[in-house]
């Protein structure tokens, strides 16, 4: 269908000397999003526009080691994709464009960016959709709410004549993972429901699970701080701050410790021969005592102020 | 028999006994006097004052229950707050707390006892800390015995985790909630243990005063209903369970009703739909026990099950039916962003703003709970191996409690009472192992002897496995039983630990000789939990004293000596306003301090802590965000008098308003995204900068402004210094054109402003106060009035 | 030596039997050059008929100061040195806008050279001609210089009098900024325009109109005389030129045997000026709920609330105040942010001076105001604010029993009467019957 259209607007393509009717070209040639170098941006900015843009400023090429660039392209062209989806009169009105560092260093210099990506969202200057408050300078979108397509064809939505069609594709294999992998569930349940049945199991999990949560694993989650601080040093500094990896050590210390009081209690009086009962209470006791004093030891590096300390 | 050191013959067990409970008695009057007076930190360092936020209004609001009676208090509607809106304060509050202080005020009145409501107030949480170590002693004592339930007592009377929210002065709803919460649990577990209606009726009262005194009585309702469920799913469907929740659920929920703030929230929100299933679902699972206790052919056994499965899938239907429909409101933001975390940071900045609402890292836990946090999973470990009813309450506590207690710093609070309860266990169960002096003879011996061996241990340290009534165990629970002693995989370790975790459950079968040889053993065993206990305390002490015990309003400073240092500014600058400003006086400020001017400037205020407009703070937020000249119509529209900001950065008190500002920013954003942007409040490399190179909008906001109006001129010509940022603040500083500076405190952490009135001659205040400086105006344009004639 | 003259002008006050009085005070500092002091002796002896304390000052001279520590020394000012390019150190354009803050009233008399004065006409958004160009007409024709102009005062205005002759007025037209509290006491004819007869340059007025637009300094927009009413309730008097209150226009005639209206014109205006005529003031509001009569510290959402304010008028010829029902256009705003209810304040027949009316609380609890702002060109601004919260009704002020919730008592009643008769019909239940039972359940 698209093809035909653009098969339409052929002739056109030649004869055209209207700005807007190069910028359809242009944005049917590039399947919604306009491919933009110096000129063509400036076509496209044109003070006399009587026409919306969303431009995306951006650093595709690998030298330039641009991740969140490579990150957000994709929810772009969703969204311009979308764009192109709706009736002729009004998806003329407005343009989705990229324009890559590479392809224009000189508007970069000329706008003063020195980050990527960004994106610009050109009021039109001129004509019937000109805002009414007058102002026709671009307005930067906020990143801050990630790079998802959904909210960002959300803000764009405010300038296009009509919103932006976008919705977030249905994600089948997930869904179908999900289903089979229950139906794998209640299959092998019967198989391991002597296992599920079992206490033990139960308080490995629940042990475990409280563990992870009380070295503060979900200060790690909600704030993603990374794993180590890198250089070798995978103890983040301050009170209130932690890395990845400090989750995993004091997890482990406090299961070693809990572990060892397990033993003592509940191993230890079942010996039958004293001797390897007291090397046990011996051995156990000293776990205990130099995992907590290194524990300690730990703590302090946390929280300078912190007065006591064990053996070391 | 052989012991490890000689015990008393002539002694009869009453005598034993009596002795045992005399001393359990002392113990826990000696504990009470500990967690008492280890909360008096506060007022020997300081001063009788009301802490931090949130305990400022509930003093004023008790201070109007106590002088003008309940009903008055129902019906207030506070003026002040909110200006203009005002609040309905009588319908917005958990009234617990002051209801509380407020009977305390008149009983001890009532005794001829003038006592200052003040002095009610801040020491009202500490002596409740008394009453939470009963209470948990009660419930650990359903847990073991009496001696794990002394040593929970101790734990949780002394523990930093729960002092951080009850020290002498911090008067705020958690100062009572921990009690209500054990208590309500101990009930709880108590009506399930015996079956009895009365202990129900007991939870379901004591659940109501929970919901009247803290919003965290969500944590009841969900907690117990789980219980159940997890329970029923075990298969230990009872008599006594239904009996116990059924209780407790009918009266409890048409009691909480009764609190205005919450009316019909309990058959409406998501949060409390779990109780209602439940209750639902151990209707028909009790039907269902009724009908095959007189029914006996098996086809119609399995259409009962199949209905019953149909009714519960119905009913999740139903209710997700009534969700989407919107009959049931959705969980409110607070509870949504425990699951999804993501979700208040991007939604409701307000809670993602609030402190206590970050996330929790390990050094906190540790800080908090010190050994227990290690010792917890043992307990959790020892809760397994005899797995009664009531042990399954505390191992889903257990879960449950952590993962908040992760998610959220303030839910730490709830997490301490199950930790104390559960290392208690683990910890007694260590010292009976090892203070039990009979000495096991290399041999194999029978099951009696051991059994006289319990009993004997029972005698020596008070306590006794066969005292805690057990439950008559159905047969379902011989069956896990039984599954727990099936063969497993064995190595050497594990094949021990199943012989161990047989228990007391175990009948039957003769048990390995369990005992310690020797004394040096026994001896090292103990010392060295001594010393871990003995170090215990002193951290709680050490971080009592340091950590928790200063009341944010007064700072305190030590200087090169040594010697304190009070920083007093907040109450400077609060009895400033109070004296010198009209009594109407509106005064602006960020919503932290709304309740502390309200508190103890007695002045109306803009936003406070109470914090249910999001629009009204936005407001405030955008007036502090823009610039003077869009600022001030925000000002006189809301007839504000005096703006009062925090600036930290002249003696490094790093909690004030600009580092602040982003969530101002960021709350006005949501609600006016086209004329504030966060973004601009950065510099173009996106740090936030507060120096030469701060950007353009930052320098002409009004924040900004205020902060370090004249400041600069206090370095007298050397280079101006942030001491919190950091940063070298600009040699000439802002200029303030429609706000005058009115007060500021003695280190500058306050700093008052006066809203000017609309100029004289009705020119813009700018242009006036260029005029009043003498500067020349350049001629202004004059407006044509000439007609086109046609 | 200040609380001298106070007394004596007390003296002074209570003494003279003079019929008009200002409802601010008799003080007069009138700042003018001495030499050209008795050109206007016909209105200072008017003001002086009146019962005024004239002081006179050389623009130069130090004392006596117009205001000493803060206090004005004088009740009104009139500064008819237009020409004096600087005064002594107390008189500079800051200090006069700070008399007005002390609501002292000033006449300020401008010419076609440039003065501190006319600087101070643009902080009353007045916008004077470029140096050196007076008005000029070349209508009526006659005989003076066009430069001196007969102009027939609008009789409609409420300051002057009625049926006052052509005034006659030479000086510089102003041409008003969009300034409410400013009003044109007397408009420049309709065919005159300014123009640089005197030293003034003709490219100067050109650039100028080129930037106030074509015909700028033209036509009837323009006004010669133009009164100021500051927010603080001072009020200022701007006349283009000082001779107009001279004796020789007061004589002049207009026409054959018809005497110039200068005079009258001139008293008019320090009338207005002085706070004689239309200064009203409100003495008292007070508000209840209808049918009440002591005020209620909280209304409750939908009461019905009475609100009546009493307003007097300042009468000169008494020097008392009076109820005054003169006014109908008053407006009540009930206001929280927003005005929630803006009614009319009508005068209440048979209670002169009282005006009052009724209307229901808004159905929206929060802190409302009654306010009443009423600005008019020429009448003292009158403004009220009286703070009232209005509340949400009592947890027991609701109706008690609503039909809606029927359903709910007929459940409640139901249950407890289904309760009843199973308890009575258990205790009263057959014994043998639960033996059966229980034998069935085991």
């Amino acid at each position: 269908m698209r093809s035909l259209f653009a098969l339409l607007l052929l002739p056109f393509a030649f004869a055209a000397k209207d700005p807007q009717q190069q910028l359809v070209d242009l944005s049917t040639a590039g399947n919604g999003v306009i491919k933009l170098d110096a000129t063509t941006f400036d076509l496209l900015t044109s003070p006399k526009r009587t026409w919306s843009a969303a431009i995306q400023l951006t650093a595709l090429d690998k030298r330039r080691r641009c991740t969140p660039c490579m990150e957000f392209d994709p929810s772009w062209n969703m969204v311009a994709k979308s764009w192109t989806s709706v009736p002729k009169e009004q998806r003329n009105t407005h343009f989705f464009a990229t324009l890559d560092f590479d392809d224009a260093p000189t508007v970069f210099q000329k706008l003063g960016l020195s980050s990527a990506p960004i994106v610009y969202v050109y009021p039109p200057a001129e004509g019937p959709r000109q805002p009414a408050n007058g102002k026709t300078a671009p307005s930067k979108y906020d990143f801050s709410t990630g790079f998802e397509p959904g909210p960002l064809a959300e803000h764009i939505s405010k300038h296009t004549p009509i919103p932006v069609p976008y919705k977030d594709p249905i994600d089948w294999a997930r869904w179908a993972s999900m289903a089979v992998g229950g139906l794998g569930l209640l299959f092998v349940l019967r198989f391991i429901s002597p296992i599920l049945t079992n206490r033990w199991t139960w308080a490995v999990g629940t042990v475990v699970t409280s563990l992870i949560m009380t070295s503060g694993y979900m200060f790690t989650r909600i704030r993603n701080s990374p794993y180590s601080g890198g250089g070798g040093n995978w103890i983040a500094a301050g009170y209130q701050n932690q890395f990845g990896q400090e989750v995993q050590v004091v997890a482990f210390i406090y299961g070693l410790l809990a572990f060892s009081f397990l033993m003592l209690i509940m191993i230890v009086p079942y010996q039958s021969s004293p001797y390897r009962q007291r090397m046990q209470v011996y051995l156990w006791t000293g776990v205990i005592m130099i995992i907590y004093s290194i524990l300690v030891s730990l703590f302090r590096v946390k929280n300078r102020g912190y007065p006591f300390k064990l053996f070391l | 028999m052989t012991t490890a050191y000689p015990l008393p013959s002539n002694l009869s067990p009453a005598t034993v006994a009596n002795t045992a409970s005399l001393l359990r008695i002392v113990a826990l009057a000696l504990i009470s006097g500990a967690a008492i007076a280890s909360r008096l930190f506060a007022v020997i360092n300081f001063e009788s004052i009301i802490h931090e936020f949130d305990p400022w209004f509930n003093y004023r609001a008790t201070r109007v229950l106590a002088s003008q009676g309940f009903y008055e208090f129902w019906n207030w509607f506070d003026p002040t707050a909110w200006y203009p809106l005002g609040r309905v304060v009588g319908g917005t509050v958990y009234p617990g707390l002051m209801a509380t202080s407020g009977v305390i005020y008149n009983f001890l009145h009532a005794l001829n006892l003038p006592v200052d409501i003040r002095n009610v107030c801040v020491l009202l949480a500490p002596g409740f800390s008394a009453l939470t170590a009963w209470a948990t002693y009660m419930f650990t004592k359903e847990m073991k015995d009496e001696s794990a339930g002394l040593l929970a007592a101790a734990f949780i009377g002394i523990v930093p985790g729960y002092i951080s929210r009850s020290v002498a002065g911090s008067y705020d709803n958690e100062a009572i909630a921990i009690f209500l919460l054990m208590f309500t649990f101990y009930c709880w577990i108590k009506a399930l243990k015996q079956g009895s209606a009365l202990f129900g009726t007991i939870a379901a009262i004591f659940y109501f005063y929970m919901v009247a005194a803290w919003g965290g009585y969500v944590f009841i309702t969900n907690m117990i209903p789980l219980h159940a469920l997890v329970l029923i799913l075990m298969g230990r469907f009872s008599s006594r369970l239904y009996v116990g929740y059924s209780s407790w659920y009918a009266i409890g929920t048409l009691a909480s009703m009764q609190v205005p703030f919450v009316g019909f929230q309990p058959v409406k929100t998501s949060e409390h739909m779990g109780a209602l299933a439940v209750f639902g679902l151990l209707q028909i699972v009790a039907f269902g026990q009724l009908v095959r206790s007189h029914v006996s052919s098996a086809q119609f056994q399995k259409l009962l099950y199949a209905s019953v499965v149909a009714t519960g899938i119905l009913g999740t239907a139903v209710f997700g039916l009534l969700t989407y429909k919107g009959w049931i409101a959705p969980w409110t933001g607070r509870f949504y962003s425990l699951w999804d975390t993501g979700y208040a940071k991007k939604y409701i900045p307000i809670i993602a703003s609030v402190s206590e609402h970050q996330p929790t890292a390990w050094p906190s836990f540790f800080m908090d709970l010190q050994f227990l946090i290690f010792l917890f999973p043992a307990g959790v470990i020892l809760c397994f191996r005899e797995l009664r009813d009531e042990h399954i309450f505390v191992i889903i506590y257990a879960v449950m409690a952590s993962y908040f207690a992760g998610v959220m710093v303030r839910l730490m609070l709830t997490l301490t009472p199950v930790v104390c309860v559960a290392s208690a266990v683990a910890l007694s169960t260590l010292l009976d192992t090892y203070i039990d002096p009979k000495e096991p003879d290399t041999g194999d011996d029978t099951k009696s002897e051991s059994e006289a061996t319990v009993v004997s241990a029972s005698g020596t340290n008070g306590s006794s496995f066969s005292a805690t009534p057990t439950p008559t165990p159905s047969k379902k629970i011989k069956k896990a039983a039984a599954a727990a002693a099936a063969p497993l995989p064995t190595s050497g370790i594990i094949s021990d630990l199943v012989a161990a975790t047989g228990g007391p459950t175990r009948r039957g079968e003769p048990i390995k000789t369990k005992g310690i040889f020797g004394m040096d053993s026994r001896l090292i065993v103990i010392m060295h939990t001594l010393a871990m206990l003995s170090f215990f305390v002193f951290h709680c002490t050490w971080v009592t004293s340091n950590a928790y015990s200063s009341p944010s309003v007064v700072l305190a400073s030590t200087n090169q000596d040594g010697s304190q240092h009070i920083i007093d500014d907040f109450r400077e600058a609060y009895y400033w306003l109070r004296q010198n400003t009209p009594e109407d006086a509106v005064v602006m400020s960020w919503w932290d301090y709304g309740y502390q001017i309200a508190g103890m400037a007695d002045r109306p205020t803009l936003v406070d802590n109470n914090t249910w407009n999001n629009t009204h703070i936005a407001t405030v937020g955008k007036a502090m965000s823009s610039t003077e000249e869009n600022a001030y119509p925000i000002l006189r529209k809301h007839d504000v008098d005096y703006v009062l900001v925090i600036f930290g950065g002249l003696i490094g008190y790093s909690g004030d308003d600009i580092n602040k500002f982003l969530w101002m920013v960021r709350i006005a954003q949501g609600v006016w995204p086209d004329e504030i942007q966060e973004p601009n409040y950065f510099t173009p490399q996106g740090e936030y900068r507060i120096d030469d190179m701060a950007s353009q909008t930052m320098k002409n906001s009004l924040m900004y402004k205020m902060s370090y109006y004249r400041f600069a001129e206090l370095f007298g010509g050397n280079q101006a210094m942030d001491r919190v940022r950091q940063q070298q603040v600009p040699k000439v500083g802002p200029t303030l054109d429609y706000l005058d500076e009115a007060f500021t405190s003695e280190n500058w952490i306050v700093r008052i402003y006066q809203v000017k009135k609309e100029d004289l001659l009705g020119r813009d205040l700018k242009s006036a106060n260029a005029f009043g400086q003498g500067k020349k105006r350049k001629r202004t344009k004059p407006v044509p009035r000439r007609r086109a004639i046609v | 030596m200040l609380s001298f003259r106070r007394i004596f002008l007390l003296i002074a006050a209570v003494t003279s039997a003079v019929s008009a009085k200002s409802s601010t005070g008799d003080s007069v500092l009138v700042v003018v050059e001495p030499s050209r002091q008795n050109d206007y002796s016909i209105f200072f002896n008017g003001l002086k008929e009146k019962g005024y304390e004239l002081t006179f000052r050389a623009p130069k001279e130090e004392k006596p100061v117009i205001i000493q520590d803060d206090v004005p020394s004088f009740a009104h000012v009139i500064l008819f040195a237009s020409e004096t390019k600087n005064f002594a150190k107390d008189i500079t354009p800051q200090s006069l806008v700070e008399l007005l803050s002390l609501k002292t009233n000033l006449i300020i008399a401008l010419s076609t050279k440039q003065t501190p004065l006319s600087s101070l006409a643009a902080e009353f958004s007045i916008v004077l001609p470029p140096p050196g160009t007076p008005l000029v007409s070349y209508f009526p024709e006659r005989s003076e210089p066009p430069s001196v102009i007969p102009i027939a005062p609008d009789s409609s205005s409420s300051i002057l009098s009625k049926d006052i002759h052509p005034v006659w007025f030479s000086g510089v037209p102003m041409s008003l900024g969009n300034n409410p509290l400013l009003f044109p006491i007397l408009r420049a004819p309709a065919e005159s325009f300014a123009a640089e007869v005197d030293g003034g340059s003709a490219d100067a007025l050109v650039d100028s109109a080129e930037k106030g637009g074509e015909g700028l300094w033209a036509g009837s927009q323009l006004s010669v005389v133009t009164g100021f009413q500051a927010l603080g309730g001072a009020r200022v008097t701007w006349v283009g030129g000082v001779e107009l209150f001279s004796d020789e226009y007061a004589k002049k005639e207009v026409s054959k045997s018809v005497e110039s209206g200068n005079k009258k014109f001139a008293s008019d205006i320090a009338t207005w000026t002085f706070q004689e005529t239309l200064v009203l003031r409100i003495d008292r509001t007070e508000h209840h709920l209808v049918n009440a009569t002591s005020p209620k510290e909280h209304y409750t959402t939908g009461d019905e609330v009475e609100f009546a304010a009493y307003i007097s008028k300042f009468n000169p010829k008494t020097g008392k105040w009076d109820p005054c029902a003169c006014r109908k256009d008053i407006q009540l705003d009930f206001t929280m942010l927003d005005p929630h209810v803006r009614t009319a304040l009508p005068p209440v027949p048979g209670a002169p001076g009282k005006y009052g009316t009724a209307f229901r609380v808004p159905d929206r609890h929060g802190v409302f105001k009654f306010v009443i702002d009423y600005k008019r060109k020429g009448w003292t601004h009158l403004h009220s604010s009286t703070t009232v919260p209005v509340v949400p009704p009592r947890h027991d002020g609701y109706p008690r029993f609503l039909s809606a919730a029927w359903p709910y008592y007929a459940g409640a009643i139901s249950t407890s009467v289904a309760f009843l008769l199973f308890s009575a019909l258990w205790l009263a239940g057959d014994v043998r019957e639960m033996k059966k039972s229980k034998g069935k359940s085991e």
